[in-house]
């Protein structure tokens, strides 16, 4: 009898702990009327540091607003927010990506922030509205981008290779060049990356053929014919070495920027974004040049380059605060103060006046790519539709597909038909 | 004898070399500036890039002991509550007799089967109905209500490998089920008990998912998701300094696993059983 | 009777802290994803009930079909390896030697580092076009492939990572020669029997239930992997495929695709696999597990 109660009395202890344990929880919401929003981002240590100051400056201004803020990085980032979503636990102001934006904004997770004051007055009109679709604003641009070419001059250099002028070169010049590279730069360096897993490249590719990678709608713009055109070029510039073979194309998939094939000196010819060159460039050890795309016709307007939402700050549909939502977020797009801390470190700043006022601030890599952003303007083509709800993510695999074409597992037209049925089947 | 000692240890050693490889990386990678971890090749360094260390030490919003010291917390935990619960589970499906015991078990297995992502989204609501997102509690208190099912299963099959005649003396002796559980057959399992709290300390050290997905604060992060803020898939990353700090983070588990190593030679020989 | 009734008391108070988490914690979210396998989920708005489409739309699906296929390849090859690995080396660290202890941590070193992102960079630094195993093999004049991102070599080079963090089983194999009483192997000496003979008549029958344990724990957790193949391919299960594993595949589902729901039918039509895997060891152990009783 006794023993039989020693056992019990320990199993209560033992569960005690755990009660107890769980009796130390509960809620840590901020007290006394003060408004507390939960702000999340992406991004590595340098980011944390600057968004942190900008938070605080907002809280100086606002002593009855508190933002708590919540970092990451990339990958977790998605898997964490798509579960806070899913259990109605998100975050108040949300750093968004392009790919993701309409996925959850389709689905109603996203704050039509047109009904709260934030201000786009002062933007690019032609970036102004890549957050605003399906009958609402659900983003604000943070960062203008342009997809670029980033050549290494000291490559160029070595191999005796000019640089091209990129207003007016043509694919062939640039099939020529990155062979021309190949062929007479050291044993491992290659001409150009491969563009064929990248969809920002594959979408300058088919807007110059008229087509786009999507319709305003929400529809593929483009047809397995013209995909599979793409394919056979990437093929066909494999086979001429100007870009590296497929297994080495696979090697620098998903690569960080330091570990990039540009940055470590193996390709003199690299595609980015252009708030990338100051990273390249600190991580390769030298200055990158940052050249438009080349076109078909070598007309500055046919490469319908675009200016891309590097990111967007966008805000939870459920949010209990959404007045002192728009007021954080006019204030991340619109204050001179936040403007004077963030610099371009999210990409050039979409408010022309801020990017004049802070201009003399960034360093001088930075400026250049203020400068190319600025003069691109005249020779853009039109606005591109957001990627289509279905399609963000893992929805439109281009890179596992240009794979089994260079390893080839299928033909360029089969591989096209794929990708196309499994971008459809994903956007139901 | 000597020529094949020596063989022995030569093969050895060679092997070790194999395993040791990626931490010699890891430490060279450490003391390199972050633009040439990348480009030099080899294990070669030129000078000692000791700035990774203070500079990764300082890097984020907290000093990194802070995350140190948050997944000691839960490490700690974790273990106790291992350690407790599954060991109670385990004497009770290993050697008592009762209705349901194999269903049970059955069920206990069925629970290791079934992938974790698709339970994240569930226990996530679960946990965040309670309110105990952005505190350790979901990382701890399942430990104490024994859901790590492969520690069941261990120590399940470690007493089953320990003689029956021990427990049936001891009930002739009058001895109840926590006297037998806790004098007799817990000294005998200490390899197991060891086995658990290693394990349960490196998993629960490197676990990254759950810490993810419920810490929220940076001020709570453990070590595994401090270690990611160092590292955009898209901008600049501070390879050096995720590094230098992984190193650090190695230390705790590595010092763990000499001290908790020592007890997993405890078996029957060294208690002086017969 | 009484010693019995006494028994089921006792059986069910230590198995308390089990049941109540089993109760509380673990079968509701089981459950959940069993009921949301039948419906369409895309984690944002309310699952919605469509039967058994989910799993019809299984059948047709050629990228599970082949995950599958690489999920059964990498069990079948790395399950048997790394046992083998780690019981050998157990056996030779067992006893009787200098500098065990040395070798054991070092051994079990690549476990600690788990799966650190510092290992995927790592991976591509050996195993890489430019790789040490590919310098290695110039001296010798041998080009090597790139061996992570050829998609005939990389689930190879997967399971190697899979069987060199060999210190986990090798740690249970350890812990479970200890409690082997060094008396049967005196007596087996008294009566001549040699080491290979004393490991098969004493070693490996008083071994098998963690033998048994191993086999089934890795069983399961091979047929579960992710993390190394995610680390590895960046999360993309490249190249051309070749290392999607079944819950890789699942994660790209559910979290990638936001079609939580086909990623909860994938899963019980896992756990149905691992299931009948698990059943049929079972069955076999009554053959070759040898219990105390």
């Amino acid at each position: 009898m006794g023993r039989r109660l020693a056992g019990t009395r320990w199993l209560a202890a033992a569960l005690g702990a755990a009660l107890v344990l769980a009796g130390c929880g509960g809620g840590d919401e901020a007290a006394g009327g003060k408004v507390t929003l939960r702000f999340t981002w992406w991004g590595s240590d340098g980011r944390h540091t600057i968004t942190q100051k900008v938070i605080d400056a907002f809280e100086a201004e606002h002593p009855n607003i508190e933002i708590k803020g919540e970092y990451g990085d990339w990958t977790g980032y998605w898997d964490k927010l798509s579960t806070q979503v899913a259990a109605n636990d998100a975050p108040d102001i949300i750093q968004m990506d392009e790919q993701y934006i309409r996925e959850y904004a389709g689905r109603g997770a996203l704050l039509d922030l047109a009904k709260y004051d934030v201000n786009l007055d002062g933007f690019d009109a032609s970036v102004a509205k890549a957050g605003e679709f399906d009958g609402g604003l659900y983003g604000v641009v943070n960062g203008v981008n342009a997809p670029v070419v980033l050549a290494n001059p000291q490559l160029f250099q070595k191999a005796g290779v000019k640089l091209p002028d990129d207003k007016t070169w043509t694919w062939d010049d640039y099939t020529r060049i990155a062979t021309e590279l190949t062929a007479k730069s050291a044993k491992g360096v290659w001409g150009s990356q491969s563009f064929g897993s990248d969809p920002a490249a594959l979408k300058i590719w088919l807007r110059q053929r008229g087509a786009d990678l999507y319709t305003a709608d929400g529809k593929l713009g483009f047809s397995a014919e013209q995909l599979a055109e793409f394919f056979d070029q990437v093929k066909q510039l494999r086979d001429a070495k100007a870009i590296p073979t497929a297994e080495l194309i696979e090697e620098n998939a998903g690569a960080t920027v330091n570990q990039s094939g540009s940055a470590t000196g193996k390709y003199a010819m690299g595609f980015w974004n252009s708030n990338q060159l100051a990273q390249v460039s600190e991580a390769a050890g030298q200055e990158f040049k940052l050249l438009r795309f080349p076109s078909l016709t070598g007309k500055p307007k046919d490469a319908q380059e675009y200016y891309k939402a590097s990111q967007f700050w966008s805000a939870s549909a459920r949010t209990k605060h959404p007045e002192e939502v728009g007021q954080f977020i006019d204030f991340l797009a619109n204050s001179d103060k936040a403007a004077q801390l963030l610099l371009s470190e999210r990409g050039t700043q979409p408010n022309k006046k801020l990017r004049e006022a802070t201009a003399s601030k960034l360093s001088p890599t930075d400026q250049v790519i203020n400068r190319f952003i600025s003069d691109l303007a005249p020779d853009l083509g039109a606005p591109t539709p957001p990627v289509p709800v279905g399609l963000g993510g893992a929805g439109f695999p281009l890179g596992e597909s240009t794979g089994e074409v260079l390893f080839g597992r299928l033909s360029s037209l089969d591989a096209a038909r794929k990708l196309i049925d499994e971008a459809n089947n994903n956007m139901e | 004898m000597r020529t094949k000692a020596i063989l022995k240890h030569t093969a050895l050693i060679l092997v070790a070399l194999v395993m040791l490889y990626p931490l010699l990386w890891m430490i060279v990678s450490s003391l390199r500036p972050d633009d040439l971890i990348f480009r030099a090749p080899g294990l070669w360094l030129r000078d000692l890039h000791v700035a990774n260390y203070t500079d990764g030490w300082n890097a984020l919003s907290q000093p990194f002991g802070r995350y140190l010291l948050n997944s000691a917390v839960v490490v700690l935990g974790a273990i106790i509550g291992n350690l407790v619960s599954c060991s109670l589970a385990a004497y009770s499906f290993a050697r008592l007799e009762y209705r349901g015991r194999r269903i049970f078990f059955g069920i206990m297995l069925a629970t290791l089967m079934l992938p974790f992502h698709v339970v994240v989204v569930p226990q996530y609501v679960l946990f965040s109905e309670l309110g105990w997102t952005n505190t350790f509690l979901p990382l701890i208190v399942p430990k104490f209500l024994a859901t790590d099912a492969f520690f069941v299963f261990l120590m399940v099959q470690f007493i089953r490998g320990l003689p029956r005649e021990l427990d049936e003396a001891a009930v002739m002796d009058g001895a109840g089920h926590v006297r037998i559980f806790g004098q007799i057959l817990l000294p005998l399992m200490v390899p197991a008990l060891a086995t658990t709290a290693i394990f349960t300390f490196i998993w629960t050290w490197n676990d990254f998912f759950s810490a993810l997905i419920y810490l929220t604060s940076p001020d709570l992060y453990t070590v595994p998701v401090a270690l990611r803020a160092f590292i955009d898939a898209q901008g600049s990353s501070s390879w050096g300094s995720l590094f230098a700090m992984s190193i650090v983070s190695l230390l705790p588990v590595f010092v763990a696993f000499l001290f908790g190593q020592r007890y997993l030679l405890r078996g029957i020989a060294t208690t002086g059983l017969k | 009777m009484a010693y019995t009734r006494r028994n089921a008391k006792a059986g069910y108070l230590f198995l308390a802290p089990w049941l109540i988490g089993l109760v509380v914690i673990t079968i509701g979210p089981m459950l959940a994803s069993l009921y949301l396998s039948f419906t369409d989920y895309n984690l944002i708005q309310a699952p919605q009930w469509i039967g058994l489409a989910n799993f019809t739309e299984m059948l047709h699906d050629e990228k599970l079909h082949n995950s599958l296929k690489v999920t059964f390849v990498y069990v079948a090859v790395s399950v048997p390896l790394q046992l083998v690995v780690a019981l050998a080396t157990a056996l030779l660290l067992d006893r009787g030697m200098r500098g065990l202890a040395f070798y054991r941590s070092i051994f079990y070193l690549p476990s600690l580092l788990g799966s650190s992102v510092a290992i995927a960079v790592l991976w591509k630094q050996i195993f890489g076009t430019a790789g040490l195993v590919n310098q290695l093999l110039e001296l010798v004049g041998i080009e090597g492939p790139g061996w992570v991102s050829n998609p005939d070599t990389a689930l190879g080079t997967i399971i190697l990572l899979h069987v060199w963090t060999f210190g986990s089983p090798m740690i249970i194999f350890l812990a479970g020669l200890r409690q082997i009483p060094r008396t049967y192997y005196e007596a087996a000496q008294v009566d001549g029997a040699g080491k290979v003979r004393q490991f098969f008549s004493i070693t490996l029958p008083l071994l098998s239930s963690i033998v048994f344990f191993n086999l089934i724990l890795q069983l399961i957790g091979a047929f579960q992997s992710f993390t190394q193949a995610f680390i590895v391919s960046g999360g993309s299960g490249g190249p051309a495929g070749s290392t999607t594993f079944f819950t890789l595949y699942l994660y790209q589902e559910g979290f990638g695709k936001f079609d939580m729901g086909y990623a909860s039918a994938m899963a019980w039509l896992l756990m149905i696999i691992i299931g009948l895997f698990t059943a049929i060891n079972f069955l076999g152990a009554k053959y070759w597990v040898f219990h105390e009783n």
